[in-house]
């Protein structure tokens, strides 16, 4: 491969962080902060007796699986989202550290941006050291009040000074019926929970195992009351840890919508549909610039001015050209957007086609979810839930023109119906509503020089079919981790915490050869000697036959003329 | 951007002579068309602003000028520009500077000129593509002795072939996917065989047919292209396609069984490259305008400190860490350099749509030249295609880049065989967000009579068609050969959404109603001349627009003798298909109930769309000779 031709791969590469490309993606990365402000989360730990106590020898405490719980949330937030806002509160211990010196309810941590120190305190909960060090710093008490301790958590949502677009508290709880002895606490419980809701502030309820089931309706029912958007969701009380994560992070990462759009049918049906992002590249966050002296972040400014004059320019004494075979076009930058305007943003039905006509290999983009979104045109759920089952029922997907914002330019996007699956946990795995498919453009299709094919003979096929067997996994796709962030993010923690060495990330991405090598034994060389003459070698360079352009140019048709 | 190892020598090769100009009396002769094509062709070059050069060759030319030309040999064809990019003066060129022939030159002598041009022309620069366009009505007598010779040189120096003709030829075949279903065609118009062509037209398609499956095999057949597909397809032309780059790499399985293999970028979402320059709004130049970035400080003043007292560092929560990159150079992860390793097999159903990533899809060959490692493949791709699985692999394009894990699945055609690769998504890309679910919820359970309305709906909006006989079903929109119309904007704004850009016009008073709908007869017209569904359903909006604001603007005479002529037009062209569409959904005359100004009733607005016996003969007969665009319009 020439380095001409190496430069062309790079480039591609160079390019993901176009600038431009970038500006677009960040308005898809699901949603704007500025707007939204930050969301907040109160993890509301009961540090009662029973939740120390295991069922099982090698079974991990309802504690100890909610404290990992959340120190996972921790640094994932610090990775995904670190603006967001964080915060720890035991209830039923014996100290109390809280504003408003309430009894039993121990703050461990308020309100902030996660960060290494905090992490680090949650690792003195852990384990049976943990343990230990839970009863020598803080203790267990004997009694509590709910209500209280719901009224905690309000002030700390009202320390706070950012805007705040989502509060959210999460119970973790083996308890079913806290005030069963006291009715009157038990309906004090109530009238705060219900405070809460009408002040915004969303509670869940992350039920731990108990000896014999967690009734919910002792209780907790009248407590919490799934909010509107979480219709449906009901989760079973969680005895594995693995369980309680996923639980927690499909309630703990707020759904954003990327924008609210009409979806045209015909000219005089219209329904409103949100979209959402469900997948997005996870990029390495950008560096900040510190100043030497103090390590304080440092501000920049970009300006623009004449170099001849020397007087800064506004940005109406500057117009946007651009040159064509010589000839200069000069547009102001507002006509430069307006070249790219075609539709109002919104979905355009053109048609159905059968499921079956969707091609894999025609992949453009990653695809985004459609949900009907009922705030601005009454009765959008209903119209999009008969599109949605006639679509399912008759195996078609609507073909649409996608324009999602004021001048961008038009695509064709498929809607493909995706029915609503949950898990034996009741937990969601698939939410009912339309995946948006992007379908590429002529122009996005490249013609590419095919190899002559050559048929594998079924005796060849077959060897290879048992080889893929051997190697039979199950996809899922939170299986792999991206080890470049995981060790930045590693390197990260190194530093702050002062350690020597980081910890090295696990690659999952390579391959587990001597396993793989060990799982196929002697497969592969039977293989090998059904497809590979003797002296073949796959790993070898090749010896290019000098296949010059020369030769291919000797023969010119001058010569075809003195050949007649 | 300019990308040298991009660039592209094409010639265009047009056949001007005798009958280039022969034409039906109310259609566009070939010599017409051809221009129409090549000129969309340089318009997409001029714009584009690569560094692919174009050169013009004409046969059929009355004089003669090329370097070949001795004696009576290679007579009437002229060289009428040479290599050079291409610029407004090519365009202009070709709108009004060449003019139809009266003689006629042979096709084959042409292709030698234009291959000679190409190999004089390119000697000690560096082209990545050899190219030639061929615009001809094939009418012309040719000598059919050369050809193997041809063919040979054309294979030899790599210059490929296109061309384009006033008829579409019958395709079959084609490439069936066998990955997506076999009884799937792709709309192309119809495929019959035209009428009303010469015998030597006839040859000269089995000399063309002849010469495409020599080149390129079955998949040849796909470079001839009739004028109005071409209209229709601004990407027909190769040229434009961007060249993939290939990727050699081995495809690994476990440490002792690798396949040698070839992947190139299949897909990729083409933008518009060019971007704007920031200039100075009096000098208009770009030169008097710098940027420039300052660092300061989070105090009242600002302080400035400049960029070498600053030093990198990275946000960790709410903690900010120093990390030069010096350090960071040598903690980052490293990848071991280039792979394509399998991490196991799983079922296709696994590995869902919905989890594909990255921008772009690769097509994985075997090696190029290397048997061994074709039929290593082909048993992989045969394997997991019967198995329906699919492999997870480890990709990485080279020590400097980021590993990727992706999907491999098989893609089977009759032309070849290979594996697609589409990145998957790390742990850290996903988002699990739960959604309300839509069953069992009062508030948005449809009703019967709902969901059967959304049933027929679905039913009246199908965009293919099935033939139960075959057992086919035809694709009647084929996005992925539709163009990006962003491309086309720069230099044809306004095809996109006629109906919508009349109305914007007429109500903003940016147009008289008279050059509105000028401009929305023509954009009509051309839809009509497709000839193809698709397009029949834009004409039938942009009618349905114009017919609404008439009545609007007390235009509503304008529309009548449009519609009018229309009717007559739509007869003589035998577009009967596109009249059922009007007749079914009622678009007649505005009548008097509807607009004061008409004379038209109720009545004769329904015999309007009556079979023409019983219709008004009159304006009928004005049209007896053919109408056109200027004869639509001139009635108005």
């Amino acid at each position: 491969m020439s380095s001409n031709n190496m430069s062309g791969w790079e480039s591609y590469y160079k390019n993901e962080g176009d600038e431009e490309e970038e500006q677009e993606e960040g308005l898809e990365a699901g949603g704007d902060y500025s707007y939204s402000g930050r969301d907040s989360l109160i993890f509301l730990v009961d540090a009662s007796r029973a939740m120390f106590e295991s069922q099982d020898e090698d079974e991990l405490t309802p504690f100890d699986m909610s404290i990992q719980c959340i120190r996972s949330v921790y640094t994932n937030k610090i990775i995904s989202s670190n603006r967001d806002l964080l915060a720890v509160v035991f209830y039923g211990t014996k100290k109390d550290k809280n504003s408003v010196n309430f009894k039993n309810i121990y703050v461990l941590q308020e309100l902030d941006n996660p960060g290494v120190k905090r992490v680090q305190e949650l690792d003195k909960f852990k384990g049976q050291e943990g343990k230990k060090y839970f009863e020598d710093q803080i203790g267990h008490g004997s009694d509590y009040s709910l209500s209280e301790v719901l009224w905690v958590c309000a002030n700390l949502f009202s320390d706070v000074q950012f805007k705040m677009s989502h509060k959210r508290i999460m119970l973790f709880t083996n308890e079913d019926d806290p005030h069963g002895d006291d009715s009157a606490k038990a309906s004090r419980a109530r009238t705060k929970a219900g405070d809460l809701r009408d002040t915004g502030i969303f509670l869940d309820l992350m039920h731990l195992k108990k000896r014999g089931g967690f009734d919910t309706s002792l209780f907790y029912r009248d407590v919490i009351i799934a909010e509107n958007e979480d219709i449906g969701i009901h989760f079973e009380e969680s005895s594995k840890l693995e369980d309680l994560l996923r639980k927690v992070r499909a309630k703990e990462t707020r759904k954003r919508v990327l924008s609210r759009l009409k979806l045209k049918l015909n000219k005089d049906v219209t329904l409103t549909v949100g979209i959402y992002n469900m997948v997005q590249k996870a990029y390495r966050p950008p560096p900040v610039r510190l100043y030497r002296e103090t390590n304080e972040p440092v501000k920049t400014k970009t300006r623009t001015f004449n170099v001849n004059t020397g007087s800064l320019l506004l940005p109406s004494d500057t117009k946007r050209s651009q040159t064509y075979s010589h000839r200069q076009i000069v547009l102001e930058k507002e006509e430069t957007e307006e070249l790219k305007r075609f539709d109002e943003p919104g979905f355009i039905l053109i048609g159905f086609k059968p499921l079956m006509m969707l091609k894999k290999h025609h992949y453009l983009r990653h695809s985004l979810f459609v949900y009907p979104e009922e705030s601005l045109i009454n009765g959008s759920s209903t119209l999009f839930s008969a599109l949605l089952t006639k679509c399912l029922e008759k195996e078609v997907m609507a073909v649409c023109r996608y324009t999602p914002r004021r001048n961008s330019p038009p695509c064709f996007v498929a809607l493909v119906p995706q029915e609503e699956e949950l898990d034996d946990q009741k937990i969601q795995v698939a939410p009912p509503g339309f995946q948006l498919v992007f379908l590429p453009y002529a122009d996005d299709k490249r013609k590419v020089p095919f190899t002559e094919k050559v048929m594998a003979n079924p005796e060849q096929v077959d060897k290879m079919k048992a080889i893929v067997q051997k190697l039979r996994f199950k996809y899922r796709s939170d299986s792999f981790e991206n080890p470049v962030l995981q060790q930045h993010f590693r390197n990260m923690e190194a530093l702050a915490l002062d350690l020597m060495e980081p910890e090295q990330a696990v690659d999952l991405t390579l391959p587990k050869t001597e396993v793989m090598d060990k799982r196929l034994g002697s497969l592969v060389d039977e293989f090998k000697e059904l497809v590979y003459p003797p002296d073949y070698n796959p790993e070898g360079k090749v010896t290019k036959r000098k296949k010059g352009r020369k030769e291919g140019m000797t023969c010119s048709p001058r010569m075809i003329r003195s050949l007649e | 951007m300019a990308r040298s190892w991009d660039k592209a020598a094409v010639v265009l090769c047009m056949d001007v002579g005798l009958a280039m100009s022969n034409s039906f009396p109310d259609e566009e002769s070939p010599f017409e068309l051809a221009k129409k094509v090549m000129t969309m062709f340089v318009q997409r070059q001029v714009f584009a602003e690569n560094k692919d050069e174009v050169a013009l060759v004409l046969f059929g030319t009355d004089g003669t000028e090329n370097a070949l030309a001795a004696g009576d040999q290679y007579q009437n064809i002229t060289v009428h520009r040479h290599l050079m990019c291409p610029d407004f003066d090519l365009l202009e060129d070709i709108e009004s500077k060449i003019q139809p022939g009266s003689q006629q030159a042979d096709l084959l002598d042409a292709l030698i000129v234009c291959m000679d041009l190409i190999q004089e022309e390119t000697l000690g620069k560096k082209f990545e593509k050899r190219h030639i366009e061929v615009f001809t009505d094939l009418s012309s007598p040719f000598s059919r002795d050369q050809l193997d010779i041809i063919i040979h040189n054309l294979k030899k120096s790599g210059i490929s072939l296109q061309f384009f003709l006033p008829f579409p030829i019958g395709k079959q075949g084609g490439t069936g996917d066998r990955g997506d279903g076999s009884l799937l065609s792709d709309h192309h118009g119809p495929s019959f065989p035209p009428k009303g062509i010469t015998e030597q037209q006839k040859e000269g398609i089995q000399m063309v047919k002849k010469v495409m499956m020599s080149l390129e095999g079955e998949d040849g057949l796909e470079e001839i292209y009739s004028f109005s597909e071409a209209l229709r397809q601004l990407c027909v032309f190769k040229k434009t396609e961007r060249r993939s780059m290939p990727w050699s790499c081995q495809l690994t399985i476990g440490s002792n069984l690798s396949i040698k293999i070839v992947a190139y970028k299949s897909i990729t979402q083409e933008k518009v490259k060019k971007c704007w320059t920031v200039v100075d709004a009096r000098t208009l130049k770009k030169e008097a305008i710098q940027k420039e970035t300052v660092y300061c400080l989070n105090d009242d003043d600002e302080t400035e400190v400049s960029k070498e007292d600053t030093i990198q560092g990275f946000r960790y929560g709410s903690d900010i860490i120093p990390f030069s990159k010096v350090d960071e150079e040598q903690m980052k992860y490293k990848s071991e350099g280039k792979c394509f390793s399998v991490l196991g097999f799983c079922r296709s159903s696994q590995v869902h749509m919905k989890y594909f990533m990255g921008n772009q899809v690769l097509k994985v060959f075997a090696a190029k030249d290397d048997e061994a490692a074709a039929v290593a493949l082909s048993s992989l791709i045969h394997a997991l295609d019967e198995l329906d699985m699919v492999a997870v692999v480890r990709y990485v394009y080279n020590e400097k880049t980021n590993p990727q894990v992706g999907v491999a699945f098989p893609l089977i055609k009759d032309a070849y065989e290979c594996l697609v690769y589409i990145q998957l998504p790390f742990m850290e890309d996903l988002r699990q967000y739960m959604f309300p679910s839509l069953k069992n919820n009062r508030k948005c359970t449809p009703t019967e009579a709902q969901l059967s309305a959304v049933d027929a709906l679905i039913d009246s909006m199908s965009l293919v068609q099935k033939d139960e006989e075959e057992g086919t079903i035809e694709d009647l929109f084929p996005t992925s050969k539709i163009p990006n119309p962003q491309f086309q904007r720069l230099f044809q704004v306004g095809s996109v959404n006629p109906a919508e850009n009349f109305r914007v016009l007429v109500r903003q008073k940016k147009a008289t109603f008279e050059e509105a709908s000028h401009q929305l007869i023509n954009h009509i017209e051309q839809f009509l001349d497709t000839n193809e569904t698709l397009y029949f359903m834009k004409s039938m909006d942009c009618i349905k627009a114009f017919r609404e604001e008439a009545i609007q603007f007390s235009e509503e005479q304008r529309f009548n003798n449009f519609l009018k002529a229309l009717r007559d037009k739509v007869e003589v062209k035998q577009l009967n298909h596109f009249w059922e569409i009007v007749v079914h959904d009622g678009v007649t005359l505005i009548t008097k109930d509807e607009a004061p100004g008409s004379s038209v009733t109720t009545e004769e607005a329904k015999k309007f769309l009556a079979p023409k016996e019983n219709a008004n003969a009159d304006s009928a007969a004005a049209f007896e000779e053919g109408g056109d665009v200027d004869d639509l319009l001139e009635l108005i």
